[in-house]
C-alpha cells in the first residue's frame, strides 16, 4: 500500500473495504476462485440477457429475472474484488509496486483476449450474414454483449490470476 | 526477461520477530507483497529492497542475492569448506 499520508479518506475507506477478510473462505483456493469467476460470467450473461429481453424484447418477466440476479451478481463481484484485494477498484496511489505491475499484466491480458473476442464476433457476424441470416437485427445485442465483456474482462482475468495467500511463518500481531 | 532474486527475508523477519504486516507498513507495501517476495514469486524493485534492508539495519546484499544463499550453518561453522 502507498504511504497513508498520500491517500485521501476515500482511498483509505476503499482500501479497508477491499482488504476485508470475511469472504476469504470463498476465494482461498484457485479452484474456488475459478468457480466464483465462472459463476460471475454465468450471472453476467443471464443478467445481460434479461436486460436485453426487457429493453429490446419488451418481456416484462425479464425485469424480475434481472432484479433477482442483481444481488448474487453483486456478491460474486465483491468476492472477486476481495480475492484481488481491489486490484482494479483501488486508485493507483493506493496500490504498491507489485500490485501496479500485476494490474498492468491483467489489463494487457484482458486486452489481448478482447481482441480475439472482437475478431471472433466480427467474423461470426460476417459469416452469419453471408449465410443468409439478417445480422442487422442483432447488432444492438451484439454491441451490448461485447461492451459488457470489455468492461468485465479485466475483473475475470484478475480473479483467475489471483494467487493464494502467502503462508509460512508469521509473527502474531 | 526476469531473473530469480534469492532472499532470506523470512529468516531475518522471524529472527527479529517482525510480522509481515508490520514490515509491509514500514516499507509502504501490501502485506501480501512481503509474502510473495519471501516465496520468490516477486522480485522487489531496488527502491523496495533498499527500504527493507534499511528497516532491518542490514546491507541489501545480506537480504537479497542473485546467487542462492549458503545455509547459515555453513556460514557460521564453516561446514562444507575444504579443510
Amino acid at each position: 500500500m502507498a504511504q497513508q499520508e498520500q491517500l485521501s479518506r476515500y482511498d483509505q475507506r476503499m482500501y479497508a473495504l477491499m482488504n476485508r477478510t470475511e469472504g476469504a473462505p470463498l476465494y482461498r483456493t484457485a479452484a474456488r476462485r475459478r468457480a466464483v469467476v465462472g459463476a460471475h460470467v454465468v450471472l453476467t450473461v443471464a443478467s445481460v440477457g434479461a436486460w436485453l429481453a426487457t429493453v429490446a424484447g419488451r418481456q416484462d418477466w425479464a425485469t424480475w429475472v434481472m432484479l433477482a440476479l442483481l444481488v448474487p451478481w453483486c456478491v460474486a463481484t465483491g468476492t472477486i474484488n476481495g480475492a484481488t484485494r481491489g486490484l482494479l477498484e483501488l486508485r493507483t496511489r493506493a496500490l504498491d509496486e507489485r500490485q501496479r505491475a500485476e494490474r498492468d499484466r491483467v489489463k494487457a491480458l484482458a486486452h489481448r483476449i478482447m481482441n480475439w473476442l472482437l475478431f471472433a464476433t466480427v467474423v461470426g457476424a460476417g459469416a452469419a450474414q453471408l449465410s443468409g441470416v439478417d445480422v442487422r437485427a442483432t447488432v444492438f445485442q451484439l454491441a451490448v454483449g461485447v461492451l459488457v465483456a470489455h468492461w468485465l474482462m479485466p475483473m475475470w482475468v484478475a480473479g483467475l490470476s489471483a494467487r493464494d495467500e502467502p503462508e509460512g511463518f508469521d509473527v502474531e500481531e | 526477461m526476469s531473473e530469480q532474486v534469492h532472499n532470506r527475508l523470512a529468516m531475518v523477519r522471524a529472527e527479529r520477530k517482525v510480522s509481515r504486516q508490520s514490515l509491509a507498513e514500514a516499507v509502504g507495501v501490501h502485506y501480501q507483497t512481503i509474502g510473495y517476495i519471501e516465496r520468490g514469486q516477486y522480485n522487489p524493485s531496488l527502491d523496495l529492497a533498499l527500504k527493507v534492508a534499511k528497516f532491518f539495519g542490514l546491507p541489501v546484499e545480506a537480504l537479497f542475492s542473485l546467487e542462492p544463499f549458503k545455509p547459515l550453518t555453513d556460514q557460521v561453522y564453516g561446514h562444507g569448506r575444504d579443510q
